[in-house]
Order: C-alpha cells, then structure tokens, then sequence
C-alpha cells in the first residue's frame, strides 16, 4: 500500500508544478488574509461570560475521512475515548463521563435517549460548517444536562451562485476509501446543497499483538516455542454513507427557512479484542445503524427582536448481532438486538434587544422519545417465545429565559434561568450567571466568570433497560463554576494572537454508574460524588511571516482532577479520593499550520497523560494506559485551472509508527496513509 | 519550493518523539513446587477490557502473589476469567470472553496448552484424562473436548434450549451420569449421560439455579436467584434445593423471601456442611431441615462476590468486588468466625480453586 501512494505521490508531481505557475499570480495579487482582532467593544451579547471553543472551516475541512471524534482529538482539550479505529468514540469533557456532554445538531439535541451519549465517530466533520464548544457552565445557555458541557454542531448555506460540484476521493492505508461528493445551487433566494460521504475499508490493520502468545507444540502437544504474533485487526471492517439535504429559502425581508435532511446508514464490525483466542471465521460481531435526522426552522428577524421556530424527527434502527458458525457453515444467532427510536423535536426561541444595553431571550424545546428496545430472544417457561426488553416514551421538555445587560462597553452580566421536565419530574430551577468584563483595552483583556447549577435526568436505559434498569435512579445535579482571562492582540494582516486561561470547578453529586451485580448482569447505581476541577489554556497564532509564507498555530493545554469524593463503598475501598477511571488528568492538542502560496503543510500533535483503568488509581501489569502521544501531518496543495479548481492532499497518520492503545485490548493502527484528490468544476 | 522544504525539516525537527508504548511482560520463574496448600483466585476483570487475572494465595504464609498468569507467561490471561479446576498438577483456567481455556502448571503457573475456540465458556469437568466437557452461555452445546490434545471433539446438544438463550454452567459428576445446572433464563437441571454423551433426563427446579454442588450423601444443592424484576421468564422468590442424585428428584425446597438474591452454593472439605451467600455469608448442614436464622458471617457493608472453604481446615473465603474496578479484597475467616487474614487480589473476584 505505501508503494502505491508512492508512486501516486510521484506521478502527481508534474501536475502540481505546472498549475503553479497559474496559481502564484493569483495568490501574490491577493496576498494573504490574517483576521483583525475582535476589539472588546464588538463582543456579543449572547456570548457574555461564556466560555466556548469554536472551531473553524478550516479545522472541520480538513480531510473527509475525518470524524467529529478526530476533530476533538486534535483540537481540542476533551478527552476522546477511542475504541479503535471507525469505532465507537466518546467524550470526557472536563473530566466528566460521555452522557454529561451535551450535542445538538441544527438546534436538536442528539444524544441517543437510550444511552446519554454520542457516538463522536459517525459524524463526518465535513457535514458539519459550525461547531463549537460549550464549556460547562455555559452549555446552560443552550441546554440542561451539561454537566461536563455541550457540543454545538450545525450547518449553514453554501452561498452558492448558480450550480456547484465538489468531489473529492481518498485512498488510504487497510483499502481505506473516502468518497466526498457535493451539490450546490444557488441565488439570491435559495441556496440547495447535497453533501454526501461514503467510508469503507476492512481496516485490518497490521499490529504485534503484545497480550498474547502463539504456542509451538510437538507432536505430544507439549509447547516448545512460543511468539507474540503480529495480527491483524480482526473483524473491524466497516462501511458507512451519510447523505446530507439541505434546502435554505431567504426571502431578503428577514425572513430564513431552512430543511435540513441527515440520513446515516452504517454498517460496522467489533473488533475482537487483543485477548481473543476464537477464530475470526468462525464469529460476526457486528452493529449496524439506520438513522435519519431532519430539521425544519423558520428565522424571522427584525431590527431588534427575532423569532425562530423549528421542527425535526429522527429515526435510528440499530442492530447488533453477535454469531458464531455452528460448524456447518450456519452463523447462529448468540445475541440479537435491535432498538428504534423515534424522536420528535419542536423549538421556538427568540431574541428581543432593549436599546443597545439589553438583551431577552427565551427558549422551549420539547424532545419527545419512544424507544422499543429489544435485547434478547428468550423461549419462557411454558414454551412460547419472549422478547426482553422494554418499550418507552418519555417527553423531555426544557424552556429557559436569559436577560444580558452590558451598561458600559466594559462590562457585562446575563442571567439566565432554565427548567426542564422529563417524563414527569421537574429539575428545580437551574440558574445560571455570567459576567465578564475588560480589565485593560490594550491587548484586549477581558476577565470571564460564570456560575450555574445543573442536573442531569438518567437515560431510559438507566430505568427500564432488561436486565437491570433500575427505575428508582435519582437525576444527577452539580454545581460548576468558571472564571478565566483572555487577550487577543494583532495586526490586520499580519498577526494575530489570542489567548486564554480558565479555572474551573464542578461539584456532581448521584453520578449514575452501571455495576455489575451478583445475578450476572449490570446495574445502575447513584453512588459516586465528584469533584472535577482543573484548568483550561487555549492560544492561537497567526503569522504572515512574508507575503507568501503564513504560519498558524493552535494550542490547548487542561488540566482536570475529576476526583471521586463520595463515600467508601465497603470498607475496603480505596477509591475515594482518587481520580475517575479512564479521564486523564491532562491533556494538551498543538496543531501547526504553515502555508506557502497554495502549498499547506499540517501537523497535529495531541497528548493524554495517563488513564487509570482501575478506581484505585493502582497501576497493575494488565491494567496499564501510559501516556499517549500523537503525530499526524498531511501536506496540501491547491491547483487552480480556468476549468476546475483541483486539490491533492497527502496525510501521514501515527507518524512515528507508535504501537499503542488508547482503550486496554484495542489496538490502534501504526503509520498509516491516505491520498486525497478534489475537484471543484468551474462552470 | 526549497524553502517550504525548509521549513517542514524544521517543523519535523522540534516534533516531540512519542513516548506511548504498549509494554511487552517479563516472564518471571515461580516455584511452588514445595509449598503445600494454595488457593487460586479467579479474578474476572471487566468485561471487554481484557483485564482478567489470576491470584494465588499461600494460607500458611498468609502471602498473595497477584497477576500471577501475566507475569509467569507475558502474556495476559484474557476477558473474564470465570473459573479453574486443578487436575493431575494442571490448572484449567476458563477464561469466558476470549473463548479459551488454559492450561497452567500449577506451581510455576506456566501455560502448557490451551483450548481455543470455544463459544464462551464457562466451566470445565473432567471425565477422564482425554475427555472432558466445557459448558457454555450463549451456546445450547456443551463442549466434549481432548484435554491431552487440546482438541474440541464434539458436542452435546440441550434439547429445548435455543442459541441465544443457551445456557450450561456448573457440573457434578455421579457415577456415569453428568448433572448441569441451566442457568440464563432456564430453570433446570439436565442429566447426561457419559457413554452416550446425551441428555437423558431433565428436572425443573426455580428460576435460574445459580450453582450446583453434590454432599457426601449424594444429594444434589442448587440455589436459584429467581429471576429479576420485569422479566419475560418469570421473577419468584428463590430457593435453596436439595436433589436426590440417584432418583433425580427434589427432596427438599427451601424458600427464600421475595427479593433475595442468594448464590455461591460451596461445600466444606468433608462435604457435610452447605455454605452460600445471600447479602450474609450462610452456613448449614446437609441434613438440615431448615435454613438457620442467624447467618454465619453477617452482612457489615462488604458486598460479597465470591465464596469458598478451604477443603483442610474449614476456613471461610469470602470475595468483596467493591466497585467492580479496583482490586477486590478477600477475607478469610475461621470456623469461628473469626477474621484471620484480608488482601486484595484483582479485579472482581469471582471465583476459586484449591490446590
């Protein structure tokens, strides 16, 4: 395979080196483009007091093969918790568990009703055009429910003129193929977009497997040679398409209306652990998901109050099988579960200014689910068939109201207060206050702070999951605050440099964990009290180093303790006091972007300190996650014809061929490759 | 063009090297060869995470040795280590979700050989030294395997139990017939028979029997959970069960309160004397006619997981999981109730084996 983008590499040369010329006219009569600074006098009202991460297009545009997870990975200070490559990916953010961060999309939140969490790899960064973080106390603007924070993701029109076409093809490593195609079309009304993205490889990747043994018997099947095995990653194929509508109608009067339409068909095996002695023939371990998102919203925007209504649906069909062959070339069925769950979403919110120094907001949302959530197929006592599982609706309403004041250019305050309903228990009151303020007009710095309360409903598998749920949970609640320091200094066109520093504290009590019990199966408990805390620095560069040369780079360092502090569960238990499993106390992304003329050059760099896998905080031999490093660069180069725009990119992935695991018996891929080349027709 | 290469060589220069490495185990020599008692400590992990290990613990030294597989073999024991049985100096280590069983020395803890393949098993029984059963969840066969040649040989089907919904688990052996307790969602007691490796008889008892142990009289113990609240199977209160081997009959229910969990049915060395846990430690004779009212060691906020009494002296092991991801403690207590030694061992204890 590297012989092949080798020799691709090569024969792509030629092409590069005579569309330069074109293309360096054109790029020394634009010059290159550094953002001005935001003066603190232009800061949004909206945006008083929080604290967000935003991420730009061309962090979100990078390459089609990339997922929200990779994304989070290199950009940010979250923790993604990575099942392998193509497989499940999580979130911790600040140092709390995957369902404690919040995702909406297009306004609708997309947590899974069943599991609280997100599934960070079957979002394929280039569906979404706006993605932003809500950090803790924040997220409190947009939803409840964030007791770590919330992921922002949305999308927006092209701004297309007349028709438009965009396609781009990957190959890479493992028989990786990436395949991204995009319809536009556009005037001063309407804008239309198709986008769809198609991933398949049977990522059998190469890997010396350091967990296990190849025994060597004799002919009296006494051992005489044992071996570490180099494997392959067994039975973690996948394919997966999403195809993305959207329809925006802008009738120049204030009036917005827009249809967007997600539809994600995958299909993808579970790897065998590193610790697996079947035969991989002779299993199927596989998920697959159906899942279609549609939001339909109306803006209406005036001077100085603006509406929004909005209406969505989704659907998601998930099987997951689990076969092995009889031996008679049958699979029989060891596990077969499917779940569907129907989601109807409605929101209206909207915006009232008072002069210039006041802002109102309200917002309602209504999320009404229905789950049939079938697990198992069971033969009962008097013969007949039965299914386990459950079947459920739940209703989750959540409204809020925020009033922002700013009487002077140098200060302001929001408060906001939500309240939210699921099923049928009321959260008291979530308050939430901003503020922030300039402390000094040169370098533009501008202290931050905020304080909220915050709650967290359990999941319907939490209650009504077969075996286990356990109706009975009590919601979670928290108390967060945040204070923090930013600056931004530059020149147009020449540099920029922003900067922040945030401490943070969160106080989470009823934390909701699934245990195992001693009939066999697992079980929700609230047992643990945490106390998450740490620090948050984020920094960006911009440089025009000539008027050819830009260099950017992108820093994030946190440091987050996410301390169990409840009660000795026996009296033998050493985890009070110590840090959760699975949440590294640091972590810290460096991303570095130089650019000649249409040349980039990319490095993304992220780091995780290391994971504890037990609540102890003891280091045993089979239970050790060290520190994680990471290297991926690519290189890009943008030829410019009158007929077409073409784009080549070459990625390099795990650049010094680590042999590591992000999760304990899920093996990562070593160095790794992919080539992209885009067209964009010009017509 | 020369300069962006420049630039890129010194980019790649200030990269910081990675340090992450997925370490490789040292093989250590262990030689227990002279010791006399053990008791090995089945420690399942967490499921999914490969984090399984083995423990061994010297009574008369009161001294632990813990991931003794990994560091005797470099290489991890696997994903849910469910049970051990010792036969002529080997440990067979079942090991549910990595579909192996191995085979250990049992005083250097060196592999010697492995079964593989396997669906996911859960116990093993010996019939002979060429033969042996493997049971299974998931799976309605159980496994008849070459232990010599660490070769799956054939299978027994369970009638009336489909693949999903399979479920085999522990087994006495009473003179040529094999009795396996079913229990995920099945409520019997099957009988086998060695020569022809057939089921030729069933008993219905509770609600998923847990366990199954035979006394120095010949009497079968079962203990059912009873199913669990909403479930499609059925959730009764569980019971204690007394069965004759010879006739394969109950001879005695002993009801337990709506909503105990009882489970760990274990025998003394002598066989006479049934322990089981049911938030308490529990202890009565196998002529009993009736289950005692006080328990023998009471419940003092340690949530017990696993049971065993050391077959020479009598001495009580009880496993405490705790949070299920740490390493979980046993407590070892006299006849007299009497706690003698604690250590941790890994993570969740679940089962034993005696050397």
């Amino acid at each position: 395979m590297r012989r092949v983008l080798l020799i691709l590499c090569i024969a792509l040369i030629p092409l590069m080196s005579i569309a330069q010329e074109a293309d360096t006219k054109d790029w020394v009569r634009r010059g290159i483009h550094i953002d001005g600074v935001t003066v603190y006098g232009n800061r949004p009202m909206k945006e008083i007091g929080t604290q967000q991460t935003k991420f730009d297009t061309v962090i979100l545009k990078e390459n089609i093969a990339l997922s929200m997870a990779d994304v989070l990975t290199f950009n940010s200070a979250i923790f993604v918790k990575n099942y392998g490559r193509a497989t499940l990916s999580t979130v911790a953010f600040r140092g709390t568990s995957p369902s404690h961060t919040q995702v909406s999309w297009n306004g609708m939140k997309i947590n899974s009703p069943m599991l609280g969490m997100t599934d960070f790899s079957m979002i394929p960064s280039y569906f979404i055009d706006d993605a932003s973080l809500l950090h803790g106390t924040s997220s409190v603007n947009e939803t409840g429910g964030g007791l770590g924070g919330a992921v922002k993701l949305s999308t927006k029109p092209a701004n297309a003129r007349g028709f438009g076409l965009q396609y781009i093809q990957g190959v890479g490593s493992f028989k990786t193929f990436d395949e991204f195609l995009r319809l536009t079309y556009g005037n001063d009304n309407w804008q239309v977009s198709t986008r769809a993205v198609y991933s398949s490889s049977p990522n059998d990747y190469k890997y010396r497997n350091h967990d296990k043994k190849v025994n060597v018997y004799d002919e009296d099947m006494n051992i005489v040679d044992q071996y570490y095995p180099i494997e392959r990653n067994r039975s973690g194929s996948y394919k997966d398409l999403h195809i993305l509508q959207e329809v925006y109608y802008n009738t120049g009067r204030g009036d917005k209306l827009g249809l967007n339409a997600w539809y994600i068909n995958s299909n993808r095996e579970l790897a065998m652990l590193t610790v697996d002695h079947g035969n991989e023939t002779d299993f199927d371990n596989r998920q697959r998901e159906k899942t279609f998102r549609s939001v339909l919203s109306w803006d209406h925007l005036r001077d100085d109050w603006k509406m929004g209504i909005r209406g969505g649906y989704i659907h998601t069909w998930m099987a997951y099988d689990y076969k092995r062959d009889l031996g008679n070339g049958i699979m029989a069925n060891m596990t077969r579960s499917r779940s569907r769950i129907n989601t109807f979403y409605a929101q209206a919110d909207g915006e009232y200014y008072l002069g210039k120094k006041w802002l109102f907001t309200a917002n309602l949302s209504l999320h009404q689910h229905i789950v049939v959530s079938e697990d198992k197929n069971i033969i009962r006592q008097d013969g007949n068939k039965a299914i386990v599982g459950y079947r459920k609706g739940r209703p989750e309403l959540s409204g809020s109201l925020s009033a922002k004041w700013r009487p002077v250019d140098r200060f302001g305050v929001s408060m906001v207060i939500r309240e939210e309903m699921f099923g049928r228990e009321w959260t008291p009151i979530i308050p939430a206050l901003f503020l922030d303020g300039v402390i000094s007009k040169r370098g533009n710095v501008v202290a931050k702070a905020s304080l909220s309360r915050n709650f967290r409903f359990p999941t319907l598998n939490d209650l009504y999951f077969l075996p286990g749920g356990n109706p009975d949970l009590k919601k979670e609640s928290g108390w967060t605050y945040d204070a923090g320091l930013s600056f931004a200094v530059g020149k147009e066109g020449i540099y920029s440099l922003t900067g922040s520093a945030n401490w943070f504290e969160s106080f989470i009590k009823d934390w909701i964990i699934w245990l195992p019990t001693p009939k066999g199966f697992f079980s929700p408990e609230n047992i643990k009290d945490v106390h998450a805390y740490g620090v948050e620095l984020k920094g960006n560069l911009d440089v025009a180093l000539t008027k050819e040369w830009q260099l950017g780079l992108n820093g994030t360092f946190s440091w987050t303790p996410s301390i169990n502090t409840g009660e000795p569960r026996t009296p033998a238990d050493k985890s009070v006091g110590k840090q959760l499993p699975y949440v590294p106390k640091l972590s810290s992304t460096v991303t570095g972007r130089l650019s000649w003329r249409r040349w980039t050059f990319l490095y993304k760099w992220c780091y995780y300190s290391e994971r504890y896998t037990m609540s102890s905080n003891d280091i045993s031999l089979t239970g050790k996650l060290p520190p994680y490093f990471m290297s991926n660069i690519s290189l890009e180069k943008v030829l410019v014809f009158k007929w077409a725009d073409l784009s080549l990119k070459g990625t390099i992935n795990n650049l010094f061929n680590e042999e590591y695991l992000s999760v304990l018996s899920r093996p990562m891929p070593g160095i790794n490759f992919e080539i992209f080349v885009g067209i964009t027709p010009k017509w | 063009m020369t300069r962006l290469v420049h630039y890129i060589l010194l980019v790649a220069c200030l990269l910081p090297s990675s340090c992450m490495k997925w370490e490789y185990g040292l093989e250590e020599d262990f030689d227990l060869s002279a010791s006399g008692d053990g008791l090995f400590i089945c420690n399942e992990g967490n499921f999914q995470y490969g984090n399984a290990t083995l423990s061994y613990y010297d009574p008369h030294t009161k001294t632990v040795q813990n991931e003794i597989f990994y560091r005797a073999n470099a290489m991890k024991l696997g994903d849910v280590c469910q049970s051990m049985i010792i036969r002529n100096g080997i440990g067979w280590v079942v090991v549910n979700n990595s579909h192996v069983v191995f085979a250990i020395d049992i005083n250097t803890f060196k592999e010697v050989g492995r079964i593989t393949n396997l669906t996911s098993p859960r116990y093993i029984h010996f019939l002979s030294d060429e033969k042996a059963y493997i049971t299974q969840i998931w799976d309605n066969r159980i496994f008849i395997v070459n232990p010599k040649r660490y070769e799956i040989t054939g299978y027994i089907e369970i009638p009336n139990m489909t693949m999903e919904s399979g479920s085999t688990e522990q087994m006495v052996q009473y003179g040529d017939y094999v009795y396996v307790n079913c229990w995920s969602y099945q409520n019997r007691i099957i009988k086998i028979d060695t020569k022809t490796d057939q089921v030729v008889d069933e008993l219905v008892v509770g609600i998923q029997p847990t366990s199954l142990v035979m006394d120095c009289n010949n009497k079968l113990w079962t203990v059912t959970d009873g199913g669990y609240e909403g479930s499609p199977y059925g959730h009764e209160s569980p019971s204690l069960y007394r069965i004759d081997a010879e006739t394969f009959t109950i001879e005695k229910q002993f009801k337990f309160k709506f909503g105990d969990w009882p489970s760990e049915v274990q025998l003394n060395g002598t066989k006479d004397k049934l322990y089981w846990l049911n938030d308490d430690v529990w202890e009565m004779d196998v002529t009993a006619e009736r289950v005692p009212v006080r328990p023998f060691l009471p419940y003092n906020g340690t949530l017990y997981y696993g049971l065993t009494v050391c077959p020479r002296t009598g001495d009580v092991y009880v496993a405490d999981a705790i949070d299920y991801v740490q390493q979980g403690m046993v407590y070892r207590y006299s006849q007299s109730q009497e706690l003698i030694d604690s250590f941790y061992v890994g993570i969740i204890p679940g089962a034993f084996c005696w050397k």
